[in-house]
C-alpha cells in the first residue's frame, strides 16, 4: 500500500516535470503581453479587451485619409478628425487577448503552409522508412542467411550514432548534388532509419515460423509474405514505430533548420516558431505560444487516438 | 493427385544427422503415417518434401518428377501445421480463399481497390468464392466464412486451416500434428473425419503424428520412424502384430508391451528361473528379449510357468489392465483381462499368467526381429 502510494507519488512528480512547460505553453497562448510580461492572470488570463498596438499603428491615418474623411465628420477640424479616426482604428484593434494570439499565430506567418509541408515531410519520412524497414527486418528476423547476425548488429551499432555527428558531411553531400533547399533534402537523411528496422525485427521474431511457412505454401514469394502477412499482422508495432518517427520529425527543428535556408515555403512549423521570435520590437510570446500549440496539437490528437494500440506496440505482446 | 518418392534423403544440422537417408515410397491415394517420438525427424522430412527445408542429399519426386530446388509455392501441394498457421487478418473465406487467389490471379489483379475492376478478375473472382463455399460446405464451416480466425474455437480453426488446404487440388495433403492442438475428445471424432475426408477425394495424404492411436486409426501404412530412420513402414496390422523392431514394438500399441529379458540356448527361453520352451528356433543362443502383447498374456491358475502378484488394476470399464509384478523379475507385466476377471485382480493376488507361443515376439540383443519358423504355423500354449 505505502509502497504504491511512494511509487505513484513519484510518478506523478515526474509528470507534472514533463507537463510543466506545456502548461507555460498552453497558458501563454491564451494571454495579453501585458500579462505575460507581469507573470498574472493565472492560467486563462483576465481575457480583458486589447488593443493590439500594430494594427493602430498600421491604420495611423494620413492626411488623404483625413481629407476622405471630412464628409463622414462635418464641422470638425482636421486634427479633431484625426483624433476620431485614430479612436475608430483602436476600437477596431481591440480583441480578446486569445483572440489576438491565435488569429497573429495564422497571419503573421503562413502557418497552414508550414502545417501543409510538416505533413508531406513526415507522411513521406514514414512511409519510405517503412518500405525500407519491413523488408530489411523481415529479412533479419526470419530468413536465414550467411552473414545475418553480423549485419543485425551493424544495424545495433548504426543505432548509436547521433544525428548531429553526420549533420555535416549529411549537408556537404547534399550541397554537392544541389539537393539544399528541396523536399528531398528534408526527407532523404532519414528515409533509413535503424531504429525502425530494429523495433520491426523485434515484432517479427515473435511472429510464428508456422505462419511464414503456410504463406509460402499458399504460393506466396518473400515480397508478398512481406506486404501481405507481415505488414497487416504488424500493425501495433508499425503504430508505435509511426510515432517515434513522427514525432521525431514533425518536431524537428534542427535539420530544416540547416537544408532550408532561405525559402520560406519549404518551412516546417517548427521553422514557423522563429517568425515571432522578439528582434527590435519586442517579443510575440502570446502569439508564438499559440504557434507552438497549434503545432503540438496534431500529435497528442493522434497519440490519444492510437494510444492503445501504441502501449501494444511498445510492449511487443506479439501473436499469442 | 500424385505419387510421392522419397530417395535416400539425408539432411544434418551442423554436426547432428536428423535423416539418416530416408527411402519412401508413396503410391498416389495413399495414406501414410510418419510416426515417431519427438525429435526423431518426422517433421523434418515432412518440410523436405513440402520444399519449406532443403534436403543435404537424396531426392524428393512428385509425380517422377525430381523437385529438389523447386521452392515450396511451386510443388502444388498443400499443407496443414499443428499451429493452423490462419492469417489473423483475414476472415476464414478470405484465409480459404488465398491459395486460390495467389495461383489464379496475376500481380496487378491481386492489387487492393483497383484490382477486382480489372478485366478478368471478376469470373475469377466468382470462380473463387463458389470453391471456398464449397470447401467449406464439405468441412461444414459455411457459417464461419465471416468471422476472424480470433472468434473461432480449436475445432474451427482446425476445419479453416484444413479447408484452406482442401480448396485446391494439390498433387498430395501434408499433415503436420493437425490434431495435436485439439482436446481429446474432439480429436478423436477429427481423425474419423480426416479419415473419412480421405476417403471421399482419394487424395495423397502424408501425416506426421507423435500419436500411435491416430497412426494406427487413420493410415493405409504407417512409417515408425526413430533416430532418423524409418524402421518400418507397413500396414497398421502388420506393424502392430509383426513389429520388425523392438523400437517398433515398444512405440506402437497403447498400454505398452511386455518386454522380458531372457537367455536362449538350445530352444529353450531361460527367464529368470522360469524356462520357456519351445518358443526360441534352436540355433539362438544368447540374451534375447520377449515381446508380450497385453492381450496376449491370460490369467491362468496359479501352477502356471509365469506366476506373479498383482500390483496394480486399472478398471476401464469395457476392459481391466492389470500390473503383475512377476516373480524372480524385476519389473512388471501388464496384462488386459474382461470385466468378468475383475474378482481374481485383487492388489496382492497371487496369478498365473499364460500366453500363446504364437504371440510370442522374439528380439535379438541388437533390438532386431527373430522369427522362429517353428512357432508360425504351430499353436503352442505356455502356461
Amino acid at each position: 500500500m505505502t509502497r504504491d502510494l511512494w511509487k505513484h507519488l513519484i510518478l506523478i512528480l515526474g509528470a507534472l516535470i514533463v507537463i510543466a512547460p506545456f502548461y507555460m505553453m498552453v497558458s501563454y497562448s491564451f494571454k495579453s503581453p501585458g500579462e505575460i510580461d507581469r507573470g498574472e492572470g493565472g492560467f486563462f488570463g483576465r481575457q480583458e479587451m486589447m488593443v493590439d498596438e500594430r494594427c493602430v499603428k498600421l491604420r495611423d491615418p494620413n492626411r488623404e485619409d483625413v481629407a476622405a474623411a471630412v464628409p463622414r465628420f462635418p464641422n470638425k477640424t482636421d486634427s479633431q478628425i484625426r483624433d476620431a479616426l485614430v479612436a475608430e482604428a483602436v476600437s477596431d484593434c481591440q480583441m480578446r487577448p486569445i483572440v489576438f494570439n491565435y488569429s497573429k499565430a495564422f497571419t503573421e506567418a503562413p502557418l497552414l503552409r508550414y502545417l501543409l509541408n510538416g505533413v508531406i515531410v513526415t507522411a513521406s519520412i514514414f512511409l519510405i522508412q517503412i518500405v525500407v524497414a519491413l523488408p530489411a527486418a523481415y529479412a533479419l528476423a526470419k530468413l536465414k542467411f550467411w552473414g545475418r547476425e553480423a549485419v543485425f548488429s551493424l544495424v545495433l551499432f548504426c543505432l548509436l550514432i547521433p544525428v548531429h555527428a553526420i549533420a555535416l558531411p549529411l549537408y556537404i553531400m547534399l550541397a554537392k548534388i544541389g539537393l539544399t533547399n528541396t523536399y528531398a533534402a528534408l526527407v532523404v537523411p532519414w528515409t533509413i532509419s535503424v531504429f525502425g528496422i530494429f523495433l520491426m525485427r523485434q515484432f517479427f521474431i515473435t511472429v510464428p515460423d508456422d505462419l511464414i511457412d503456410a504463406a509460402r505454401m499458399d504460393g506466396m514469394g518473400e515480397f508478398a509474405i512481406v506486404w501481405r502477412v507481415m505488414l497487416p499482422t504488424a500493425i501495433p508495432a508499425l503504430l508505435a514505430f509511426a510515432i517515434f518517427s513522427v514525432v521525431a520529425h514533425w518536431n524537428d527543428y534542427f535539420w530544416p533548420r540547416i537544408v532550408v535556408t532561405g525559402n520560406r515555403d519549404l518551412f516546417t512549423p517548427p521553422l514557423g516558431l522563429r517568425e515571432f521570435k522578439g528582434d527590435g520590437d519586442g517579443s510575440f510570446f502570446g502569439p508564438m505560444m499559440a504557434t507552438a500549440t497549434v503545432i503540438v496539437t496534431p500529435l497528442i490528437v493522434a497519440f490519444l487516438v492510437a494510444q492503445r494500440r501504441f502501449i501494444e506496440g511498445i510492449t511487443l505482446s506479439g501473436m499469442k | 493427385m500424385a505419387d510421392l518418392q522419397i530417395d535416400q534423403v539425408t539432411k544434418t544440422f551442423g554436426d547432428t544427422q536428423v535423416l539418416k537417408g530416408i527411402s519412401l515410397d508413396i503410391a498416389d491415394g495413399e495414406f501414410v503415417s510418419l510416426v515417431g517420438p519427438s525429435g526423431c525427424g518426422k517433421s523434418t522430412l515432412l518440410r523436405i518434401i513440402a520444399g519449406l527445408e532443403g534436403q543435404t542429399s537424396g531426392a524428393i519426386r512428385i509425380h517422377g518428377q525430381d523437385v529438389s530446388g523447386i521452392r515450396a509455392a511451386d510443388r502444388n501441394l498443400s499443407m496443414v501445421f499443428q499451429s493452423y498457421a490462419l492469417y489473423p487478418h483475414l476472415t476464414v473465406a478470405e484465409n480459404i480463399s488465398v491459395p486460390l487467389k495467389m495461383r489464379q490471379l496475376s500481380a496487378v489483379q491481386r492489387l487492393p481497390v483497383i484490382g477486382p475492376f480489372l478485366p478478368g478478375s471478376r469470373d475469377k473472382n466468382v470462380e473463387i468464392a463458389a470453391a471456398v463455399k464449397h470447401a467449406a460446405q464439405t468441412l461444414e464451416i459455411d457459417k464461419l466464412l465471416d468471422r476472424k480466425p480470433g472468434q473461432l474455437s480449436g475445432g474451427q480453426r482446425q476445419r479453416v486451416a484444413l479447408g484452406r488446404a482442401l480448396v485446391r487440388e494439390p498433387a498430395a495433403f501434408l499433415l503436420d500434428e493437425p490434431l495435436s492442438n485439439l482436446d481429446a475428445k474432439l480429436r478423436v471424432q477429427t481423425r474419423a473425419e480426416i479419415a473419412e475426408l480421405h476417403r471421399r477425394i482419394g487424395a495423397t495424404f502424408v501425416y506426421v503424428t507423435h500419436d500411435q492411436v491416430e497412426a494406427m486409426t487413420m493410415s493405409s501404412r504407417i512409417a515408425v520412424m526413430m533416430d532418423g530412420e524409418i524402421l518400418q513402414c507397413d500396414a497398421p496390422d502388420e506393424v502392430y502384430h509383426n513389429p520388425l523392431d523392438i523400437r517398433v514394438a515398444e512405440f506402437i500399441g497403447s498400454p505398452k508391451i511386455n518386454i522380458l529379458p531372457t537367455e536362449a540356448s538350445g530352444g529353450v527361453l531361460r527367464c529368470g528361473d522360469v524356462l520357456l520352451p519351445t518358443l526360441a528356433p534352436n540355433e539362438l543362443n544368447g540374451p534375447v528379449l520377449l515381446g508380450l502383447r497385453p492381450e496376449a498374456l491370460r490369467l491362468a491358475s496359479e501352477d502356471a510357468v509365469l506366476k506373479g502378484q498383482v500390483a496394480h488394476v486399472e478398471n476401464l470399464g469395457s476392459e481391466i489392465f492389470a500390473q503383475i509384478s512377476l516373480v524372480g523379475q524385476e519389473g512388471r507385466v501388464t496384462l488386459r483381462a474382461t470385466p468378468v476377471q475383475r474378482r481374481s485382480l485383487r492388489i496382492g493376488a497371487n496369478v498365473g499368467i499364460a500366453f500363446e507361443g504364437r504371440a510370442a515376439l522374439l528380439f535379438d540383443s541388437s533390438g532386431k526381429r527373430v522369427f522362429n519358423p517353428h512357432l508360425i504355423p504351430a499353436h503352442s500354449e505356455v502356461a
